[in-house]
């Protein structure tokens, strides 16, 4: 269990729980919402939030050992988000990898840095269950988002396309 | 914002007696004296002529001698040439009055119009540019190119909010002022109004709550200024088509990504916490500044009956506010300004622009800040303060011509104050260059039409 106590930044980080679920789930349906900005290919479905709450069920209940899933918190309220999964990796070294897949810093608590110690502390975790690489899956068009982990450190690594039919 | 100028009985052809035309009126007298007239401004020479034997100075030879001066020190060019007078007023027809978007020549008469009013109310040359691109890119590079021959820019009717990071970049990277008359003249001509507002009311700014309605570029600058001349961000609310901005909005990624400044915004203002419409915004709020679409009925006489004791309104749509005066005084309203000249108040950016490129071309200004503005607002509400302040007076009208060039001469000292001048003249200075070159447009416009060379307007056929 990770407690990270940042006072003099107002928010603490902390593993998520499942009275949290509520909370996530409106933060996770932002972040798609932002995503539909970037590609036609990624519209929000109209049942979106009954995805979105089997995405937490699935990292904070039935599959929660494959998965790690912070919070910030501010003044008791959730102000930001992270989930990663750790997924095996045939044909490559090393073997499994933490990919976040969903990652959201409420607008007012941006620039502060929030971002980057979620990004770091889940990393943290996600070695400590075993994974020895770090992924992050974003619209490729999110340009916010790319140099994000660039200044984290991070590269491309490998890209998907799409194309309607 | 458009302009709304609405001059009484210019040059003494009231279309119908007793009353004001209406817009239909307008367009009718408009459209005639177009096609009558073939243009509103020209270029003319200002140096004696008496032979053609003059070009070998006024031209070559002689004027390859001026050509290398200024090649060894390319400020000359204020000294030596008119730059220092002239002005590009450019636009890209992307957002016209209330027109929309109907492109570069459509533009064209209104940058004539504008370029006019820069002549006769500051004597500033004003050549009029419409562009043939919308591309944000493009106009900045098209802009910056024209530098060597301008002493300003004036950007007219660019859309929001592309006008925004275009006035942004032009300002940074230009040696010279750049100005959006829709943004800076309109928030300037309203932090005017509510200098002396809050003085009737007794009220600090830092201490109003202020409901900003509407989020186009007149209202968006309007936050901007109030910010930079000391309102409380957490205490300004913002209201666009989607009700109340604030920080957790729904489109707030949206906005980041499309519109920069009002996201900038969405974090920073509305700390007190203001949620819903411009209904819920209105309950307790000192002043109510809208900026929106035409009026009547856009803003409710309850709404604005939930203000606080002594509540400010500007409704400053045009051609018609968003709530008429008289409802407003029903709903208790204290002080109510708008963009008309036939009710009492007109907020109008008129009032700012001219006097505003005056006192920048005087003091060979290389940028327009913030605080030049604050000074030109404040110059203008001392004004009216002097002339004794009423809550149907709370900014000078436009007939009161002393005020241009005693606002162009405290935009002047501010620059020279600020480190952007190229030319250092003391306030008294200033004013009286200031004065002595608007009247003698005026002198030379009232001349031309008594001789005849303008000629005097055409009659019915």
């Amino acid at each position: 269990m990770i407690r990270v106590a940042d006072e003099s930044k107002g928010f603490r980080i902390r593993a998520a729980t499942r009275g949290d679920m509520e909370q996530i789930v409106k933060l996770i349906l932002r972040l798609k919402k932002l995503n539909e900005e970037f590609d036609p290919l990624l519209k929000v479905s109209d049942d979106a939030s009954v995805d979105a709450e089997k995405t937490c069920r699935e990292a904070l209940e039935t599959r929660k050992d494959s998965y790690v899933v912070l919070v910030a918190e501010d003044k008791g309220r959730i102000i930001g988000v992270i989930i990663a999964e750790l997924r095996r990796r045939p044909f490559y070294e090393p073997r499994v990898s933490g990919v976040i897949t969903d990652f959201y810093v409420m607008p007012e608590h941006r620039r502060k840095k929030l971002g980057e110690s979620l990004v770091r502390k889940a990393s943290e975790e996600l070695k400590k269950k075993g994974a020895g690489v770090i992924m992050a899956e974003f619209p490729f068009q999110n340009k916010i988002a790319s140099s994000f982990y660039q200044k984290l450190g991070f590269r491309a690594v490998v890209g998907i396309f799409g194309k309607e039919e | 914002m458009c302009l709304w100028l609405g001059l009484d009985n210019s040059a003494g052809q009231a279309p119908n007696e007793g009353g004001k035309p209406d817009k239909n009126q307008w367009y009718t007298l408009a459209l005639k004296y177009a096609k009558h007239y073939a243009g509103k401004v020209e270029v003319l020479p200002k140096v004696p002529i008496t032979g053609l034997k003059d070009f070998s100075y006024w031209y070559t030879p002689g004027v390859a001698a001026v050509s290398m001066e200024i090649s060894k020190n390319k400020d000359l060019s204020f000294e030596l040439t008119g730059r220092w007078n002239t002005i590009a007023v450019v636009g890209d027809g992307s957002r016209v009055l209330g027109l929309g978007n109907i492109g570069g020549e459509a533009a064209l008469p209104v940058l004539e119009g504008k370029a006019l009013i820069f002549k006769y109310l500051g004597g500033v040359n004003a050549v009029p540019i419409p562009l043939g691109t919308q591309d944000a890119a493009k106009i900045k590079q098209t802009v910056m190119a024209l530098e060597p021959a301008f002493g300003g820019i004036n950007l007219e009717d660019i859309e929001s909010p592309k006008c925004f990071q275009i006035l942004d970049d032009l300002r940074s990277s230009m040696n010279i002022p750049v100005w959006h008359d829709d943004q800076q003249g309109t928030a300037g001509a309203s932090l005017a109004a509510l200098i002396n507002a809050l003085k009737l009311t007794d009220r600090r700014l830092a201490d109003t709550v202020i409901v900003l309605f509407g989020s186009g570029a007149a209202n968006l600058a309007t936050a901007r200024l109030l910010i930079a001349a000391g309102a409380d961000l957490g205490k300004l609310v913002l209201v666009d088509s989607k009700g109340v901005l604030h920080a957790e909005r729904e489109d707030m990624d949206e906005l980041m990504l499309k519109h920069p400044l009002k996201y900038e915004l969405g974090i920073k203002t509305n700390k007190i916490g203001v949620r819903g419409g411009v209904e819920e915004a209105l309950k307790g709020a000192d002043v109510l500044i809208a900026a929106s679409k035409p009026g009547p009925g856009v803003i409710k006489k309850e709404w604005v009956s939930k203000m606080n004791n002594d509540s400010i309104v500007f409704a400053l749509a045009n051609p018609t506010p968003e709530i008429w005066p008289w409802e407003l005084r029903e709903a208790g309203a204290r002080i109510i300004a708008t963009g008309r000249s036939d009710f009492p108040n007109q907020v109008n950016n008129s009032l700012v622009f001219p006097a505003v490129f005056r006192g920048a071309l005087d003091s060979r200004c290389r940028t327009i800040t913030d605080s030049v503005v604050i000074a030109a607002a404040k110059e203008l509400a001392a004004f009216a303060e002097e002339k004794g302040l009423r809550d149907d007076y709370i900014i000078p009208t436009m007939e009161e011509w002393e005020v241009y060039p005693r606002v162009a001469a405290a935009v002047a000292s501010k620059v020279v104050e600020e480190g952007l001048a190229r030319r250092n003249l003391t306030k008294r200075q200033f004013y009286e260059q200031a004065q002595m070159i608007i009247s003698k447009s005026r002198f030379i416009v009232e001349r031309s039409m008594e001789m005849g060379y303008i000629e005097p307007l055409p009659g019915d056929d």
